[in-house]
């Protein structure tokens, strides 16, 4: 263990697990209101792809994330019009969404592959900056800065607001809050576009900060990851954070060793995060009927 | 139902006629091409690019078909097929996986030539090439030697197959051969365009000292803008345009020109003259060429870089004995040398490397 790999490993997590926090958060939000995601990855590319092409047009990497966020949240909309309204199987018509925005990512980022954009430019935090490991923890875009608030943010919507309430009573008891009063497939339909903008955002934060590149299923199986991470965070969203530094550190980690010259062959190595994802999943599963919303994938064929 | 099958009548006949002309166009050859991505990648893929055009350039009149993000499935043989179907009687499958798919069609079609990127299979109508990569990273090592100031190389490599292996030990090579001190640390990501741990990978390398990193995976852009982000040294591979990529850390790099090799085989279809042979050259010979160099390298530097690039070209092995692996075994021996025929049997790294094999 030397400094410059503890240093490497916490600084990396957080720039990679940043697209994960994002990713987690906005599935988390969507199952809290009974629906299950599996197209997630495909929303992550739409976003990543969207946000790189408009980064490169525009030479203005906010107005590609922006752009990022409103094309995850559209996508995510066809995604409820299918489930909510014409009450598709979530799980089948997930696993479509998933390969329609990989499709769908190749072709909006194919006229820019190789393009050049700035990136979204780092912050420095001041008085942290002057040497080099202040540097490295310290000088991220703003969307690793606004990942914890956001957490935060989640966490008020749907803990400490009426429309929380709500949302996370459709998840839990559909036909209840449709006796209270209230339109199941109208939160959903909320819920799923707040998923999408988020997951654009998660998608955005690969192409344009982390790589600064766009390359056809660039996202590596991370929508597939922040599935998983939420049934770690037990749909809460302080927890997402510990579940996407978890995972990013893992990578991070893995890497940081291979170069520090670890005694461990480099397939196994590789193999780390995912293993770590297992574990986790076994060891939380047991626990999983007690916390998960109780609709979850079910389909509310509405009162009669 | 009539006006149907009136609509489908005419469009038919559209298609013909859209199909025809270039079949019958007096184009002295016309040539098709697949890719396996796109052709902006900055890698190996605008290379590919870059030869092909080079070729269409210097034959008048030659039409060019070509196809990006052709998977390596049997759809490549389909795409390939409308290629023949527009007249195409020269082929290059520029992807490993295409090889059976190409393979197959060349059995089919006996009067159209194929050329396959990086294989082994041999038929009349069916050569392969690529270029002698191992040796000529060798260069590579001496300007990252001599511009090292950590003596810490970092090196990302996408799949650890001999291929690659024989890259980095060609690259730790070189550079001792003018920095005794200098080690080259490897970082695997295990996949040849996961973009995002390419980024974690080359910031490894940094954090543990690398002042200068290069890579071998399909698009070198994510690996050669991180290390311009953290202002170290870069060297890129595949295609010599990486550079615009980083106008500050760029030291040089190591691109393929498939150039002259496919203007001679059109040149020799048309002749009909055409005979299969693997190809495999390197640098001098066509095939690899050392990239302009970046402003951080000194004339002095340039020379030296220079001056064993051409001692590779003129025939030097750096893979003969004694050559001591990573854990002080000897594994080619005093006297012994490794040709292109064994450059896909490292499963070791040399001394000096920092990682491990397998």
């Amino acid at each position: 263990m030397n400094t410059a790999l503890v240093v490497g490993v916490v600084a990396s997590s957080i720039l990679s697990g940043t697209s994960l926090l994002y990713a987690t958060l906005g599935e988390l939000v969507g199952e809290r209101a009974g629906i299950v995601n599996l197209g997630l990855e495909g929303i992550l590319l739409i976003g990543a792809a969207t946000g790189f092409a408009l980064s490169a047009l525009t030479g203005n990497p906010y107005v590609g994330l922006i752009a990022a966020a409103f094309a995850g949240a559209a996508v995510n909309l066809i995604f409820a019009y299918l489930v909510v309204e014409r009450r598709a199987n979530q799980l089948a018509t997930g696993l479509c969404l998933m390969f329609f925005g990989s499709g769908m990512s190749a072709l909006i980022g194919r006229p820019f592959v190789g393009a050049l954009i700035g990136g979204l430019p780092r912050l420095h935090l001041p008085g942290l900056a002057a040497n080099g490991i202040g540097m490295r923890i310290s000088s991220y875009d703003i969307l690793v800065y606004l990942g914890v608030p956001t957490a935060g943010l989640i966490w008020w919507l749907l803990f400490r607001t009426r429309w929380g309430l709500v949302l996370r009573a459709v998840g839990e008891n559909p036909a209840s809050a449709f006796a209270a009063g209230y339109r199941p497939a109208s939160l959903q339909y909320q819920a799923l576009a707040l998923a999408g903008f988020m997951g654009g955002i998660a998608g955005a934060h690969i192409s344009i900060a982390v790589t600064q590149t766009w390359a056809e299923g660039m996202t590596g199986g991370r929508g597939f990851i922040a599935i998983a991470l939420v049934i770690f965070a037990r749909w809460n969203p302080f927890l997402a954070i510990a579940g996407a530094l978890l995972f990013g550190g893992a990578e991070a980690l893995q890497l940081q060793l291979q170069a520090a010259g670890a005694d461990v062959s480099p397939f196994l190595m590789n193999m780390v995060p995912y293993l770590l994802t297992l574990l986790v999943l076994v060891v939380w599963g047991w626990n999983r009927q007690a916390v998960a919303p109780a609709a979850l994938g079910r389909t509310f064929f509405g009162v009669e | 139902m009539k006006r149907l099958m009136a609509l489908l009548t005419v469009c038919a006949a559209l298609a013909l006629f859209a199909m025809g002309p270039a079949a019958a166009e007096d184009a002295p050859l016309t040539v098709g091409a697949i890719y396996v991505g796109s052709v902006n990648d900055y890698g190996y893929n605008r290379a590919m690019k870059d030869g092909l055009e080079e070729m269409k350039k210097s034959i008048p009149g030659l039409k060019l078909i070509e196809a990006e993000n052709v998977p390596e499935t049997a759809e490549s043989e389909r795409i390939m097929e409308g290629m023949i179907q527009q007249g195409a009687k020269l082929i290059f499958a520029t992807s490993f996986g295409h090889q059976q798919f190409a393979f197959n069609l060349a059995k089919t079609h006996p009067d159209v030539v194929f050329e396959h990127a990086g294989g082994w299979m041999q038929a009349p109508n069916f050569g392969n090439f690529f270029g002698a990569t191992q040796s000529a990273w060798y260069p590579m090592g001496v300007a990252a030697g001599k511009m090292t100031k950590s003596n810490t190389l970092g090196f990302v490599v996408g799949v650890p197959i001999g291929y690659a292996i024989g890259n980095v030990n060609a690259f730790e090579m070189g550079a001792r051969s003018v920095n005794p001190n200098a080690v080259t640390r490897v970082v695997v990501t295990g996949g040849w365009s996961d973009k995002a741990k390419e980024a974690v990978a080359a910031n490894a390398l940094i954090d543990q000292g690398a002042d200068v990193v290069t890579m071998h995976v399909d698009s070198p852009a994510t690996i050669i803008q991180t290390a311009e982000g953290r202002g170290v040294y870069s060297i890129g591979f595949q295609s010599t345009e990486a550079r615009t990529l980083a106008p500050k850390g760029w030291l040089t790099g190591l691109g393929f020109t498939w150039g002259q090799f496919m203007t001679a085989t059109a040149k020799s279809v048309i002749a009909g003259t055409f005979k299969p042979a693997m190809v495999r050259l390197g640098l001098g010979q066509g095939m690899m060429a050392v990239a302009p160099f970046g402003p951080a390298v000194s004339p002095d530097v340039q020379a030296l870089v220079t001056a064993s690039a051409e001692k590779i070209g003129a025939g030097f092995n750096p893979f003969t004995g004694p050559v001591t692996d990573n854990n002080g075994v000897v594994r080619i021996k005093d006297g012994e040398s490794w040709g292109g025929d064994k450059m896909g049997n490292f499963d070791w790294y040399v001394e000096g490397v920092i990682g491990k094999a397998k």
